[in-house]
């Protein structure tokens, strides 16, 4: 077995913040992925369904569904005049890193030793959809403020503007992938010293009509007017992903740099991999690639893994490509569930949030139900299926993948 | 629409950017710059009035005024123009 890197196990999370259509805050999400609780039903935030085409049962085609957040909890941090001008996916960062920030305790820490990265590229397409039709007849009297507001970095500046972050802000576009590429490259720049502490976020993607209409087009989102029974990740009667808003942060750092923490688990390793393909199917060897790499990285066999947090979007050819990687890898016998079920496809986002429901079930030894999992693709897997069960993680793996042929993986241990 | 009207109006708009001047007492003599309005901010309050008139004017033109008072009385003659 190749050496590994030598300071990799080092790295350990010791910061979460969650927003989620099922809960805000980490108490409230874990609450809802055990009782295996969901939010989805016709999208209702405006933007979000075709303007003045028919919809619902007598109209020419059904409402898109989804989850989406209800009250958005703001923190006091945040001064209304920024609130006055920032999309809802800067909201739902600020309010994510927010609670990320006071759990790891950051105000303590040197800003220019702590950085950011967030996961995500074109994220808020909803908020620039309706500026445009409401501009549309009157272009001259756009606001000054699109000038800065259209860029996803302005997530970055309202962050870094808020909380005191120094080192440095980025953002980091992977499709669906993106939020664990953040967590990846949070993880690098805290191994090369760049930084001492660096908070990973899987922004909210605010997508709007347009955006599903592409994917309800490609096939990839599924149809349906039953919203309950929609979202189905690896079930035989799966149709596609149905979106969820979400946006998670976590913060990383040295094991031991700051006494007094006591963190929610530690990175063992990652991988990334790209198939050659800008297309959306998904490709079995560039995902064995990822969990052989990240798996390599950990020192782990893929006997020694307790859980397996998949991708599990619901997608026909994704989810069928997925258990067969975990097959080809020999991850058959790790506990199985869908954090998707929950909380629905986060986009962007998802790959945060998925290693966000890892660390929660990890420390609360219970893994969460999968949701409509009525008829599993392949019933041979240990899954968790209708009700939660009590179950000692030492050891995960998580898996996030994004169009244009992305893969990753992150293995992650108890501390 | 008077002079006043339009004073009236960047003020509301004003407070609204800037909602922790909500208990300020505006005066003509107030510049935006001094009650804490960034570059982005002023054009912002310049952008919400000349809409709320349906006035169309250069920001670049406005640039050089003083207080809310100048800006009121140079919209004001573009919007009877």
């Amino acid at each position: 077995m190749p050496s590994r890197t030598p300071d990799a196990h080092d790295l350990v999370f010791t910061g979460i913040g969650i927003t989620t259509a099922v809960g805000q805050g980490r108490d409230a999400f874990l609450a809802a992925l055990l009782d295996g609780s969901h939010a989805f039903g016709p999208m209702n935030r405006p933007g979000r369904q075709v303007p003045s085409a028919p919809t619902g049962p007598d109209g020419t085609g059904p409402a898109f569904l989804g989850a989406e957040i209800g009250e958005l909890a703001m923190p006091a941090a945040v001064p209304p005049r920024t609130l006055r001008t920032a999309s809802l996916s800067a909201r739902a960062a600020l309010a994510t890193l927010d609670e990320a920030w006071t759990d790891a305790g950051l105000a303590d820490v040197d800003p220019y030793r702590i950085g950011l990265v967030i996961g995500g590229s074109n994220v808020q397409q909803r908020e620039l959809t309706q500026l445009h039709a409401r501009h549309a007849q009157q272009p001259e009297f756009l606001r000054p403020t699109y000038g800065m507001a259209f860029m996803d970095s302005d997530l970055c500046g309202l962050c870094t503007e808020v909380f005191p972050i120094r080192g440095f802000a980025h953002t980091l576009g992977g499709a669906s992938a993106s939020g664990l590429l953040a967590v990846l490259q949070a993880v690098r720049a805290v191994r090369s010293g760049q930084v001492d502490v660096c908070v990973a976020m899987g922004a909210l993607m605010d997508l709007s009509y347009w955006e599903c209409l592409a994917f309800r087009a490609m096939g990839a989102m599924a149809p349906g007017d039953d919203p309950g029974a929609a979202c189905r990740p690896f079930d035989r009667d799966r149709a596609g992903f149905v979106y969820g808003e979400a946006c998670g942060a976590v913060v990383i750092e040295r094991e031991g740099a700051r006494p007094g923490r006591a963190p929610y688990g530690r990175f063992l390793g990652g991988a990334t991999a790209m198939d050659g393909n800008r297309n959306p199917n998904p490709s079995l060897e560039g995902e064995t690639r990822v969990l052989r790499g990240a798996l390599r990285e950990a020192g782990l066999t893929a006997s020694a893994v307790d859980y397996v947090n998949p991708h599990g979007t619901g997608s026909r050819l994704g989810d069928e490509i997925e258990l067969a990687a975990l097959r080809e890898c020999g991850l058959t016998d790790a506990r199985i569930n869908a954090t998707k079920s929950i909380t629905g496809h986060g986009l962007t986002a998802a790959g945060t949030v998925e290693v966000i429901a890892t660390l929660l079930q990890m420390r609360a030894g219970v893994l969460h139900p999968t949701r409509n999992l009525l008829d599993p693709m392949d019933p041979s897997l240990p899954w968790v299926g209708a009700a939660a069960e009590p179950w000692a993680v030492e050891t995960a793996v998580s898996l996030s993948m994004g169009f244009g042929g992305i893969s990753s993986a992150i293995c992650l241990r108890t501390c | 629409m008077s002079t006043q009207d339009v004073l009236k109006l960047i003020v509301e708009n004003t407070r609204e950017v800037l909602p922790e001047l909500e208990d300020h007492a505006f005066t003509a003599d107030d510049s935006l710059k001094e009650l804490g309005a960034n570059s982005i901010d002023r054009a912002e309050i310049l952008m919400m009035t000349i809409e709320a008139l349906s006035v169309s004017i250069p920001l670049a033109e406005l640039a050089d005024a003083r207080n809310i008072g100048e800006l009121a009385d140079r919209i004001h003659a573009k919007s009877n123009a």
